[in-house]
């Protein structure tokens, strides 16, 4: 906003000749990190990459150890496990993440501080921590099976050791991070715009679909793909309170890495998953990238 | 003003620190011979050794004393292992006297070099008590053993129904669905000794036929086959119709929350969460008598360039006296490495469910990578359950 004032005052040959020098000198500042992305980051995955097609020096380049992968059911049912275990629990995410979200910008209850402050917690508590608190909490002799007993409740399932019990650590670890940025998402929604629409008689519903969430589709873009890449790669909390089998894919390949010392499956095993996460990476980007376009055109 | 009292409080604070340990020890240090002993055990062992062990020694031999270093965080015993055997290629001191557990197999080429002093009755007299079958290069002092064990809870287990061959367990985890569990091979030994108990069954019981050296996957596929069978068989007989736990602590945190009733456990683990009450009191253990479960030792070694290398002979031969080793068990649930008879009758008779003669192993690397990958394509590989 404060570029846009500066736009209107300044004539235009100097505010070009501004831009420029200021690009160079951002460019510069940029260099150094740009450059120890490429080195540590971009070179190691594309050799990683080039090594599944070209597999020991092979002149021609062979799909074979992808096709290796998709032939072997415990690969298969691996990688379907981690996409569903990581969109249930995208979905529970956003759910919690949306109406906490909403609940700590328009409400005017003195409690709202109080909830700010626990849910963000979880963001100080290591994962393995929480992960062992959990299985006393959620465990088949933990607080919530006592609980109900006490209550006369029988017949409960422990989640612990079951796909639900990761998806229950993910989506408490991951809490903060969804809040944090659907709570700035919704604090750029001016109030006048509501109050301009509640004057019309908008009822609460038409105000959530038609005045909030269009303005909010950005924050949830960027809240989904931030969550789908860390819990496609999550490895502490469903290590230890998923199930044995299926595994995520993070787990899987540290096994065929360290265990089976089986290197080059595991890199066919990091590829897929790095495939994966690019599709998403390729949303979120795009959807950053759009939004500044249309922001730099506005300005 | 105020500097010229930080100061002196300074000095007089220094030089107190410095007298401090003359005063402390009683004996002038330069009249002691301190040994060097690099541990990287878990916190029960080098609190022990700096806690109880260390005194004890000292009492017993006024004139040594014990530098006990806890290498856990800085690479472990293996980063000083290779510094040993760097200290023997340039014929210096390695500054290291005792490694309270290092096998010099540890570090690829350690055991050839010659960096460690191979040992025999006429360094250290009680080497004689130890049980002749743990001793597998001259080079290792085996000082302590664990082994896997069952646990079981004797509140819901009745003495007569307790297992006592393979055979009795698994009738006994058939015929109480949902009350047994092992953890997953690759996360904990208990876990990886079940899975080697029904790999011994199917091989008519002779774990000798694994070795370190000679391990074929073509023979490991056709010997583990039996194996698999007999664990997709019990499958469902077992805790949650199969939720293996993430680790050995796991496994023992559902058996004390009464989840299960019987579980595969680690000799050691057991016996202290016994002791400390992290296990229930009814918490009973037993071993089988057929083949019991694996187990191992933990090797002392000594530098052969070490400096004071007579006073680690010294100390290598205390551990191994039946009062230590009864401190041991006693204080972290450690089997002693000496036979049971050196023991006092008492103790030995309220370990007899426990206490085997024998003590199977299973090769680590490729034979157990290859024990891990088979269970979980052909045991572990239930379809997604809510």
């Amino acid at each position: 906003m404060v570029a846009s004032i500066g736009e209107i005052s300044a004539p235009a040959g100097r505010r070009r000749a501004a831009r420029q020098n200021g690009g160079a000198l951002g460019l510069a500042l940029v260099a150094p990190a740009f450059g120890l992305m490429i080195l540590l980051i971009l070179l190691p995955a594309c050799r990683s990459l080039l090594g599944t097609i070209f597999p020991d020096g092979a002149a021609l380049p062979s799909l074979k150890s992808y096709q290796t992968f998709f032939a072997d059911t415990r690969s298969v049912s691996n990688l379907l496990f981690t996409i569903q275990v990581t969109v249930v629990t995208l979905a529970i995410l956003l759910t919690i993440g949306l109406t906490l979200a909403l609940y700590l910008r328009f409400s005017q209850s003195r409690f709202v501080g109080a909830i700010q402050i626990i849910a963000l917690f979880p963001l100080f508590v290591p994962g393995i921590v929480i992960s062992f608190a959990l299985i006393r909490f959620i465990g088949p002799t933990g607080l919530v099976a006592t609980t109900l007993h006490v209550l006369g409740i029988s017949g409960y399932q422990t989640p612990y050791l079951h796909p639900s019990g990761a998806i229950i650590g993910l989506v408490w670890e991951n809490i903060p991070l969804t809040i944090m940025l659907l709570t700035a998402g919704l604090a750029q929604i001016s109030n006048s715009s509501i109050e301009a629409a509640r004057d019309v008689g908008a009822g609460w519903f038409r105000i959530l679909s038609q005045i909030i969430l269009p303005q909010l589709t950005r924050s949830i873009v960027v809240a989904a793909s931030l969550n789908f890449l860390g819990i496609f790669g999550s490895f502490t909390v469903p290590y230890i309170l998923g199930p044995a089998a299926p595994q995520m894919m993070s787990i899987f390949m540290q096994n065929t890495f360290s265990e089976r010392h089986d290197s080059g499956v595991a890199e066919t095993q990091a590829a897929v998953t790095f495939l994966v996460c690019l599709l998403v990476g390729v949303i979120y980007t795009a959807c950053v990238f759009r939004d500044t376009a249309r922001n730099g055109k506005a300005g | 003003m105020t500097t010229e009292i930080s100061r002196r409080i300074f000095l007089q604070s220094a030089a107190a620190s410095v007298t401090l340990p003359f005063f402390v020890s009683g004996v002038h240090a330069a009249d002691r011979t301190v040994i060097d002993v690099m541990t990287d055990g878990d916190t029960n062992v080098t609190d022990w050794w700096t806690n109880t062990l260390a005194p004890m020694f000292e009492k017993a031999n006024p004139d040594l004393s014990l530098n006990v270093v806890i290498t856990r965080a800085n690479g472990s015993n293996d980063v000083v292992g290779q510094r040993v055997v760097a200290a023997m290629q340039a014929k210096t001191d390695p500054k290291v006297d005792y490694f309270e557990e290092f096998d010099p197999r540890r570090v690829p080429g350690a055991a050839e070099s010659g960096a460690f002093e191979p040992v025999d009755t006429k360094k250290i007299p009680n080497l004689a008590l130890v049980n002749p079958g743990s001793i597998e290069i001259p080079q290792d002092i085996p000082y302590r053993a664990s082994q896997v064990l069952l646990a079981y809870n004797s509140a819901v287990v009745s003495p007569q129904d307790v297992p006592k061959t393979w055979a009795d367990l698994i009738a006994w985890i058939k015929g109480h669905p949902g009350q047994f569990i092992y953890c997953r091979p690759d996360k904990g030994g208990s876990g990886a000794y079940m899975v080697t108990r029904a790999i011994h069954e199917v091989n008519n019981r002779d774990f000798s036929l694994f070795k370190a050296d000679n391990f074929d996957a073509d023979v490991a596929k056709k010997r583990f086959a039996g194996a698999w069978d007999i664990l997709k068989d019990i499958e469902p007989y077992l805790y949650d119709k199969g939720s293996y736990p993430a680790g050995n602590n796991p496994t023992l945190q559902l058996f004390a929350g009464g989840a299960v009733s019987m579980i595969t456990a680690w000799s050691d683990q057991s016996l202290q969460g016994i002791s400390q009450g992290a296990l229930p009191d009814t918490t009973k253990l037993a071993q089988l008598q057929d083949l019991p479960f694996c187990g191992g030792y933990a090797f002392s070694s000594i530098p052969s360039q070490a400096a004071h290398k007579d006073a680690a002979f010294k100390l290598a031969n205390f551990m191994l006296t039946p009062p230590v080793q009864e401190q041991m068990l006693k204080d972290f649930g450690a089997f002693p490495s000496i036979e049971w008879s050196n023991l006092s009758p008492d103790l030995a008779a309220k370990y007899k469910d426990v206490v085997s003669t024998k003590m199977p192993s299973f090769p680590g690397g490729q034979w157990s990578a290859a024990l891990n990958d088979g269970w979980y394509s052909n045991v572990a590989t239930h379809t997604v359950r809510g």
